[in-house]
């Protein structure tokens, strides 16, 4: 081996292009990327591209898929273009998914690094108020929050972000608790690094693995949290979203399975992606575990 | 004699555990020159890491409480001054390196960003500037191929290679104490000669004050000018390093020193090496000391006073805390 060819073997590779190598090379999070891919592809266009208007009667209502030209996935109860509902109704239904689980990391990982971190009576508090949010049924809170507030896309997202983040908070304090005691912090506070600095440049980014894999998972979870919440009829009815046509369509179940199926054939690709990705995160960050 | 640098007087740290409240730290006093090695000598679970700890206000509390004494940094209570100072002197007055240079770094950032982000938090340069110079600081510290090395993360180094990585970022603002906590017990016998040899070389350079924290009695020889022995949270001998080493007072540091395996002492009779010294038992355990002198169980030299009251630390120059020994002195 030349002395280029050493320099090159050995050459730095951060922990985060390792776990990227990693991903690369498993196959369900590789199908699972693709198919996201293909569905926010689907979707950009659907939202920004094509001029169809969802809510326009094309046809007569409850065709069969491909009764008609141009309605290869057939109409609801009131004539309106399937394939069109779906291509416009996954923007709102994927930006409520991310949106959630945006709110969901931002105050779980705050509550749960301030108490891990601080511990004693800060974590007592934060702690008991996490189990305040644990012990509600989520689906029901979420349902609370939407019809005491009208139910727009943004309520939404927030009621979910509200019901989910206990987790994502006790995740993040065990992490913290776990760190904190390890000897690069004592290390950082011995160069005169302060709490902030600590918690943030030092803890934080030893702790995001998992937290990444549970973002990740809470998007699937986000997602389905929509559809329930829009099959209850607790949707935003203004905005076409892939909830709203299997709430709209629900009750007509028994006359027209495709209604319903087609959206929720959507939603279930998207979710299984999602998770594929997780799960490929999650094998990704720990190696071990793949070897199970 | 100038002033000390460091100044610590009757310092008392407790801990709470399950067997209630226990003394770490029993009145440790001790003064640290300018530009000196002090070493700090003892069994495992002796305090002397929790001396250094409490030198970097690191005890961890709870459990940890600082019940008494002081510290001062050149004539400054170290206890009065602001938590803002306090944290500033870290680093960049006072710093320390540690046991275990394979979990002493953070596994995540470069160790090129690392000693970066050292020198950001006390010196006003830029982010160019303060890798240019954790750059230079990795030269210092004799890493090879430095422009290189400081992209890469510490898992791909060696523990010699991370523990210089330590001591560039300690140096990395000039401080005029470095704290070394058993910096060579995790290495090879070869890096720890060499991570000796850079402590040495940094301290004539920067005229650094170094207080070496370990167990070994062959570092201690090595590096030290003055030399504390503590035992069971206390400091039961202090003195001139060669002069401790040659004429060892108290029982246990005889014992220490019968601990060095030494190839020039005389084989036995059947031509074997000879036979390495032990020091019969174990440290007691904190919650159990009682009033007497805490190795009064292990000591060749017992007698009853030793149980009854604990020996004071006496003398000038070299100091020891026995009963026994003073005895004879008188």
């Amino acid at each position: 081996m030349s002395v280029q060819e050493t320099r090159r073997a050995i050459k730095p590779v951060s922990p985060l292009r390792e776990a990227a190598q990693m991903f690369c090379r498993n196959r369900p999070a590789i199908f699972g990327t693709v198919l996201l891919s293909l569905i926010v592809a689907a979707v950009f266009y659907g939202t920004f591209i094509s001029g169809a208007d969802p809510y326009e009667i094309v046809w007569a209502p409850q065709a069969f898929p491909g009764e008609a030209e141009n309605i290869p996935l057939g109409t609801d109860y009131m004539g309106r273009d399937i394939l069109t509902g779906l291509l416009k109704g996954g923007g709102p239904t994927i930006a409520v998914g991310l949106s959630a689980a945006l709110i969901t990391v931002v105050i779980g990982i705050s509550v749960g690094a301030m108490a891990g971190y601080f511990g004693g009576w800060a974590d007592n508090a934060l702690m008991r108020f996490t189990e305040f949010f644990q012990v509600l049924p989520a689906l029901l809170f979420a349902m609370v929050l939407v019809t005491l507030f009208s139910p727009t896309l943004t309520t939404i997202a927030i009621a979910i972000g509200i019901v989910s983040w206990p987790q994502t908070a006790r995740l993040t304090r065990a992490e913290f608790l776990r760190i904190r005691n390890l000897e690069y912090v004592t290390a950082a506070r011995a160069v005169g690094a302060g709490n902030n600095r600590i918690i943030w440049r030092v803890i934080l980014p030893n702790a995001l693995p998992p937290l990444i894999v549970s973002a990740t998972l809470t998007i699937g979870v986000a997602i389905l949290f929509e559809a329930g919440l829009s099959f209850l009829g607790l949707g935003d009815p203004n905005t076409m979203s892939w909830g709203l046509m299997i709430g709209a369509n629900r009750s007509y179940l028994l006359d027209a399975w495709w209604p319903v199926t087609f959206p929720g054939l959507a939603i279930f690709l998207t979710v299984l992606a999602v998770s594929l990705i997780g799960d490929g995160l999650n094998d990704a960050f720990n190696p071990k575990l793949r070897q199970r | 004699m100038s002033e000390p640098l460091l100044k610590v007087d009757d310092l008392r740290v407790e801990f709470d555990t399950r067997h209630g409240r226990v003394t770490a730290l029993d009145g440790v006093s001790f003064d640290l020159m300018p530009a000196e090695t002090l070493g700090i000598v003892g069994e495992s679970g002796c305090g002397k890491s929790i001396t250094a700890l409490s030198l970097m206000g690191l005890i961890p509390s709870p459990p940890g409480h600082v019940t008494g004494g002081r510290i001062e940094f050149e004539g400054n209570d170290i206890a009065a001054m602001t938590k803002r100072r306090q944290r500033q002197m870290r680093g960049h007055d006072i710093a320390m390196i540690f046991q275990e240079p394979m979990t002493s770094l953070n596994p995540v950032f470069t160790i090129g960003d690392q000693i970066a982000e050292a020198i950001l938090l006390h010196q006003d340069v830029s982010r160019g500037e303060a890798r240019n110079r954790s750059i230079e600081l990795l030269k210092t510290v004799g890493m090879p191929e430095a422009e290189r090395r400081a992209r890469a993360f510490p898992h791909e180094l060696s523990g010699g290679m991370r523990q210089r990585v330590m001591i560039a970022m300690a140096i990395s603002c000039r401080p005029r104490i470095l704290i070394a906590d058993e910096p060579t017990t995790a290495l090879d016998v070869t890096v720890q000669a060499q991570i000796f040899e850079l402590m040495r070389g940094i301290q004539e350079e920067f005229g650094v004050a170094i207080m070496l924290i370990t167990h070994d009695m062959g570092a201690i020889a090595e590096m030290a000018d003055r030399v504390a022995v503590m035992y069971a949270g206390r400091i039961i001998e202090e003195g001139d390093a060669d002069e401790i080493l040659d004429n060892p007072l108290h029982p246990y540091t005889r014992g220490l020193i019968g601990c060095i395996p030494l190839l020039g002492k005389e084989a036995r009779d059947d031509g074997r090496p000879p036979k390495l010294a032990e020091i019969p038992g174990v440290v007691p355990p904190l919650h159990l000391l009682g009033q007497g002198c805490s190795f009064a169980d292990r000591c060749p030299l017992v007698h009853d006073r030793c149980h009854r009251e604990k020996p004071l630390l006496t003398g000038s120059t070299h100091c020891v805390a026995c009963h026994a020994t003073q005895m004879e002195a008188a």
